[in-house]
Order: structure tokens, then sequence, then C-alpha cells
């Protein structure tokens, strides 16, 4: 008897989601070390540790409150733009501490973008909305090839092609937040930050931009804050879970990190109880 | 859309009908071992069975992963729960496989008698067709073509009754005596065979229509246990 | 769920009457408002229509009714007005934006400042005619020109063009902010190139009013010198006159026919007035965004 041609491994190579091994193999991206983060004196979130890797997407899930989003603006130094936010521990970039005296926010930014959660277009032409980032960082070369490799990356250019001079704010919802995504394209970065990329649209969008992730983290790494568990699950190759801790007292709430692990993991045999209690939606 | 929800799903699927057809390997290896009392055959097939056993394991490991990952619904739930039972039913058609083999092993000192050794060839190669139609059945979702295993279970059934037959007139032959009552087994195992096939094809009507019933059910049997 | 009879009519009568009560109020209340403004406009309408003619637009003044014009005052309006825009616009909306924008609100003057931009509004005009006269054309010794007088009526209008450039700059969405931000602009472009540009309709409204108002100011005009009798076109350093001030002037005139004058030319300030106001609220309707 023969042996057959393939074997049984074939099936879990289809799967999209890498295993934990896999993804340590590629370079960290960003590693955090005890991050905490304050407003005005109280903490948000605090003692946060994990390795974000190339070419990976990375979700973070936890009820509100949690700090998912203060996290993620970490990564990009948004959290600059808030008056009263202190973070402090470390935050390293290709190995670069990114709060360091000599980095440029700016320049962090080019390198490292953000979708937000509600589609924001420029009140510009479609056109404009994408060049808007290429021109203020002074990019050289052909806009018009520019605008066109962004938004064909974003799954948008065969619907808008023939329209680029008309406005942003008459697109759809789902397409508004492709062209946000094709936006932080064009200027080439490094890392797509998503803060609930999805949470404003309808079904068919979101699955949309499920799919255009998949295709993006082949070039990018992916870092997104999602309320909707099951998505990251569709989506994540890691999972990190926040919950909240409240004083005794019920006055100050603060984010912590329960568990870092592979989205197949959490989802099937996670190592902390309550991580088990939110994906199973016993958490309350 | 959800491109690689439906790969995986594709995958699974074709790991399935993979698992299929190398237990329909294992069935004619084990109806050519009979017909030529062939040991080392039958160490072959047993040996294979942990290959078939991987396959499942696979399989299920896959589906739980599909189920906790991408919540599918409607019709891709129902083909992920119809993966899971068919995979079953085709692991335990290997176990079949692995005892006829076992059986013929332990019989091949003793002379055969041709008739039972016939019938049995005639029940396996009967097998081996519900299992093929079985699997094409759910390949491309055939209802009618999977109620049809229901009559091809009965000729199976009716070749089991007649062994038993058979073996009965050896009462007075220890040796032949001890030799047909293996192979009774042996035919008994095949017909599970048969019954595995239909029950496969029971979980191709559900894919379809959404809703399980058994084609037939040992007590609700109208021809009569002879 | 059945409906008892009469279940839905009105209520106790009390309340009904009430309800009537506050509505015929705020009926009146309306009536008086406009109704007085109504007279107002027809008695001047009707009172200079008889002196509306091109002799008023491009005539120079004169002590004969007949024969004055109020081309000057005219003319020097116009040129205020373009002085005010000049300087009133760019001192106004870069102090919106800095207010806005990068004023960090927990320092004590800034907050100071905000305090007193709507107290530096509530402020007399009159009361900056005095500052003007001290400190413009004596202090830096400009004189009594139409640079004095436009310097002046810019510090008049000034905090009423900050606060509708800041109100302006503050319905900019913050989520286009981020959203440049987040692209890598520095604050510099973020402003320059976003919330300016998307705040310029809200801007230009509130300066055409600040400007119509300081088109028909006079006090402040007087006490620097707008002189009653100017016979020649102004120009920026010269001596002038303007409308409001002419205006004044012929009413001061025992003429009845001055009277009549002055009614027309209030009719032709007003037309002034109102077609800065139309062009403004047609900017503000042509250009409101939907966020």
């Amino acid at each position: 008897m023969e042996t057959p041609r393939i074997d049984s491994g074939r099936i879990a190579e289809v799967s999209h989601g890498l295993d934990r091994s896999e993804v340590e193999r590629r370079e960290k991206v960003f590693s955090v070390a005890d991050l905490s983060v304050s407003y005005h004196g109280k903490t948000a979130l605090e003692g946060v540790q994990l390795d974000v890797h190339r070419n990976t997407v990375t979700a973070f899930i936890g009820p509100s409150g949690c700090g998912k989003s203060t996290f993620i603006r970490c990564f990009n130094r948004m959290n600059d733009l808030i008056p009263g936010a202190k973070v402090e521990g470390t935050v390293l970039y290709h190995g670069e501490d990114l709060y360091s005296r000599d980095v440029d926010a700016v320049e962090i930014r080019r390198r490292i973008g953000m979708v937000f959660q509600k589609p924001n277009p420029f009140p510009k032409s479609i056109y404009d909305n994408v060049a808007f980032g290429p021109r203020v960082l002074g990019m050289k070369g052909s806009m018009d090839e520019r605008v066109e490799q962004a938004l064909r990356h974003a799954a948008l250019w065969d619907e808008v092609k023939g329209r680029l001079k008309d406005g942003a704010l008459g697109l759809s919802g789902g397409q508004q937040q492709r062209l946000c995504i094709a936006r932080a394209l064009a200027v080439e970065p490094d890392v797509i930050l998503m803060d609930e990329p999805a949470s404003a649209l309808d079904p068919i969008s979101t699955t949309r931009i499920e799919d255009l992730m998949h295709d993006l983290k082949r070039e990018y790494t992916i870092v997104i804050v999602t309320h909707n568990m099951q998505q990251a699950a569709r989506v994540a190759d890691m999972t990190a879970f926040f919950s909240v801790i409240v004083e005794e007292d019920g006055s100050a709430r603060r984010g912590i990190l329960v568990e870092y692990d592979s989205t197949t993991k959490i989802f099937t045999t996670p190592s902390d109880r309550r991580t088990e209690d939110y994906v199973t939606g016993r958490f309350g | 859309m959800r491109v690689s929800f439906q790969a995986e799903l594709d995958a699974l699927e074709a790991g399935f009908q993979e698992a299929g057809e190398i237990v329909l390997r294992s069935i004619r290896g084990v109806i050519d071992a009979l017909r030529t009392q062939d040991v080392e055959l039958c160490d072959e097939v047993i040996a294979f069975d942990d290959e078939i056993d991987d396959r499942y394991h696979a399989l299920e490991k896959q589906i739980e992963l599909v189920l906790a990952r991408q919540t599918p619904v409607a019709g891709d739930l129902r083909l992920v729960l119809a993966l899971l039972h068919s995979g079953l039913h085709v692991e335990r058609m290997g176990d079949q496989c692995v005892t006829i083999a076992k059986l013929t092993k332990l019989s091949s000192h003793l002379d055969t008698r041709q008739t039972v050794i016939e019938g049995l060839v005639d029940m396996g190669e009967r097998c081996a067709e519900m299992v093929k139609v079985s699997l094409t059945a759910f390949a491309n979702r055939d209802v009618d073509q999977a109620r049809g295993l229901h009559a091809l279970d009965d000729l199976v059934d009716r070749a089991n009754r007649q062994v038993f037959q058979e073996v009965l007139g050896y009462v007075h032959d220890a040796e032949a005596l001890e030799w047909g009552m293996r192979q009774i087994t042996v035919a008994r195992c095949f017909e599970r065979i048969g019954d595995n096939a239909v029950d496969i094809g029971e979980q191709t009507a559900f894919l379809v229509t959404g809703e399980f019933a058994e084609f037939t059910d040992a007590s609700h049997d109208p021809s009569p246990l002879q | 769920m059945t409906v008892v009879d009469g279940a839905l009519a009105s209520g106790p009568p009390r309340r009904v009457w009430r309800n009537r009560l506050f509505q015929g109020a705020m009926l009146l209340c309306m009536l008086v408002a406009f109704g007085t403004l109504a007279v107002l406009l027809v008695d001047t309408l009707v009172t200079g229509w008889p002196a509306l003619s091109s002799q008023l637009l491009t005539g120079l003044p004169s002590t004969l009714p007949e024969e004055a014009g109020a081309r000057p005052a005219i003319l020097a309006t116009l040129y205020l007005g373009a002085l005010v825009l000049l300087f009133s616009v760019p001192i106004g909306v870069l102090t919106a934006v800095y207010l806005e924008e990068y004023a960090n609100r927990e320092r004590w003057w800034n907050r100071a400042i905000e305090v007193n931009i709507q107290n530096l509004a509530a402020v007399p005009a009159i009361v900056y005619g005095i500052l003007g006269l001290a400190f413009i054309v004596r202090g830096i010794g400009v004189g009594r020109v139409v640079l004095a007088g436009g310097l002046i009526l810019t510090l008049v209008v000034l905090p009423t063009v900050v606060v509708s450039s800041r109100e302006a700059i503050r319905a900019v969405p913050d989520s286009i902010r981020q959203g440049a931000f987040a692209l890598g602009a520095t604050k510099w472009q973020v402003v320059w190139r976003q919330v300016l540009p998307a705040a310029i309709p809200g801007i230009a409204t509130g300066s055409i009013l600040a400007l119509s108002r300081a088109v028909g100011e006079t006090a402040p005009l007087i006490m620097v010198g707008a002189i009653t009798y100017v016979a020649f076109n102004p120009t920026l350093f010269g001596a002038y006159t303007a409308l409001p001030v002419q205006i004044y002037n012929w009413t001061r005139q025992p003429d009845v026919d001055f009277q009549t004058l002055a009614a027309a030319g209030a009719i032709v300030l007003l037309v002034i007035v109102l077609t800065m106001n139309a062009v403004a609220i047609f900017l503000r309707n042509r250009y409101r965004k939907q966020w």
C-alpha cells in the first residue's frame, strides 16, 4: 500500500492563525516592559508587559475601561496629545526606546500609523485625503502613483478610481474607513494600529476590513483593539486580554494585562480563569 | 469574502475525503487478504490504521479550532458538525478493517471453505462500494444518492445472514466450526462498515436539509432478523 | 389595551391655558421687537426716499442741501471697512488659533486672556475712541487720518472676530486633528492645512458680521476726528469723515432738507450693512459642513 500524497499537517497549514512558536520566531517590533499610564495622577493602566512581532496581527480585548485604547495609543505616542497623560515604563520599537528625549514623535507617527474607531476622513477630496500624509512629510515621487498604490492596497481603488476629486465625505462608512486605511498606508508605515476599526461599520464592511487585515499582515505589522472578541478570534494571531481592577472602596479603576497568548490558546484553553470567564461571556 | 475561512473549510473537507480514500484502500486490502489468505497484507492493514487515527485526530483538532475561532453558523456549522461525525465513522471503519485483518491472521492456519470466503468477499465488495458512494454523495451534497445507501445496506445484511446460515451447517465439524465462527465475526465487521457508510449518508442529508433523520433504525427495521 | 373614552383629550384646563398664555406672550414680544424695527425702517425709507439720487452717491458735501452729496463719506466708510478687514482678520484669527490650539489652559495667564476677551467685546465703543485718541492719534502721532480710524475700529471689532473665529475653530471636530497628527503632521501643519481651511466659512461669516458693525460705528470716529466737513476724496493719511458721522452732522442742520438727506444717507448705510450681512449668510449656508 502506497503512502498517501498529503499528510495530516496540511489541514493545519491552511489555517491563517499562526501558533505561538511561529510568532515568536519573527522579529520583535515592539517590546513593552512594566508600562503604566495615568491621567492627571489617576492610574489607568498598570504593569503591562508584552512583545509584538513582525507581520502578525495582535489583538487587545477586554471590557470597557480596561485601558486597551490607552495602551494602543502608547505605541505611536498619541497619548502625548492628551493633557495630563503620563506614560511610565519602556516601549521599545525595533530595540529603541520610543519615549527617549531625542525621539521625534512626529517621525514615529509616520512609521506607526493609526486608524480610528469612527472613520475620520478629512473634508477634502479622496485624492487629497490620501495625498495629505505624503505632502506634509515631503515625500518625493509621483503623487498620483502613491495615491493609486495606497488605494489599491486598501482594496478601495476599483470603487473610487473614477472619482478621485469627489469629496471623501460622500463615501459610505465602510469606504471611508478603507480610505482612512489607504491614507495611513500612503506614508509607507511599518506598523498599523487600529483602534476598533470596524465597530462603527455594518457586518459586510466589517468582513471586508477583516479580509483586508489578513492581506495587509503580509507586509505590515498590525495591532488592533476590539471590543468584539469574535473579531479577535477571526483575525488575530496573538491576543492580549485586559481586565479592570476596582479598588476596594470602588473609587479607582485601573486596567491590567491578564493573559497574552496565541489566539488559539486564548479561545480554546485559556490559562487564566478571568480570561475564560470573559471569552465565554460570563464576565460581570 | 472570508476567503481564509472558506479555505479552512475546504481543507477540512479535503482532509475528510482523503481519510475516506485511505479507509477504502484498507477495505480493499482486507478483501484481498481474505481471498488470498495473505498474512503479510493483514499486518500492513493493521499498521496502517495509525495513519487513519492520526488523520481523524487532526480533523477533530482543526474542527475545534474552526469552531472556537470562526464561529460558523448555518450551513457552515452543519458542514463542520457533519465532518466531525463522518470523520468518526471513517475512523470506526478503519477499526473494523483492523479487526477483520486480525481475525484473518488468527484463523489463517485453518482450512477455509470457499462458499463462506466468496460470501465474505462479496460483502466486502458491496461495503467498499457503499463507502465510495457515501463519500461521493457527501462531496456532491447528493441526498438521493445518500438515501440509496439504505438499499445497498440491505444487500450486505442479506449476505451476512447467508454466511451465518452456512456456518450453522458446520456444527458437526469442530475445526470448521472454529473457523466459521471467526468468519461470522468478520461478516459482522463488514456489516458494521456498511452501517457506518449509511451513517455518513445520514450526515449528508443533515448537511443538506438541516434535519437529522435515521435512514433506518435497528429497532424499527421491518425485515425480520434471521 | 383599551383606551378609556376621553382619555386622549387634553388634560386639565389650567395646563392648557398656561400653555396658550405663554404662546401668546411670546408672540407679543416678537411683534413688539419686529414691529418696532419695521416702523423704524419704514419711517427712514419714507423720509429719505426723495433725496435718494446719484447726486447723493457721487457728489461732494455742500452747504446747500440740493447740491450735497456723500461721496467722500461713502468712500471713507469703504476704506475704513477694508482697513478693518485687513487688520482684524489676521490678528483675530491668529489670536484665536493661539487660544484654541496652542494655549495650555492650565496656565493662569491663558485663563485670564480667556475671560477678558469676552469683557473686551462688551466695552463701549467710545472708550476705544478715547483710547485711540490718546495712543494712536496723539501717542504714535499718526494724526486724525483714515489709518487711525481704521486702527481704532479694528480694536473695536477685534474681540468679536476672535470670539467668532474661536467658535469656528472649535467646531472643527477633534477627530480631524487626531487623524492628521496620526499621519505624522506637526502642530503647525495640522492647524494650517486642516483646521483653518475647515474653519474658514465660520471665520468668514464672523469677520463680515464684525465688519458690518464697524462700518456703523459713529462715536469712536468722532472722538478721533472724523471731521465734519470734508469736500475731497479721502486718502490713507488724509482727513476724512465717515458715512455715519456725515449722517449725524446732517441731522444737526436746521434745514429740513438736510434731515431728508440724513435719512437718505441712513438708507445707503443700511444697504451697505445689509449687503454685507447677506454675503455672510450666503457664505455660511453655502459652506455649511455636515461632519
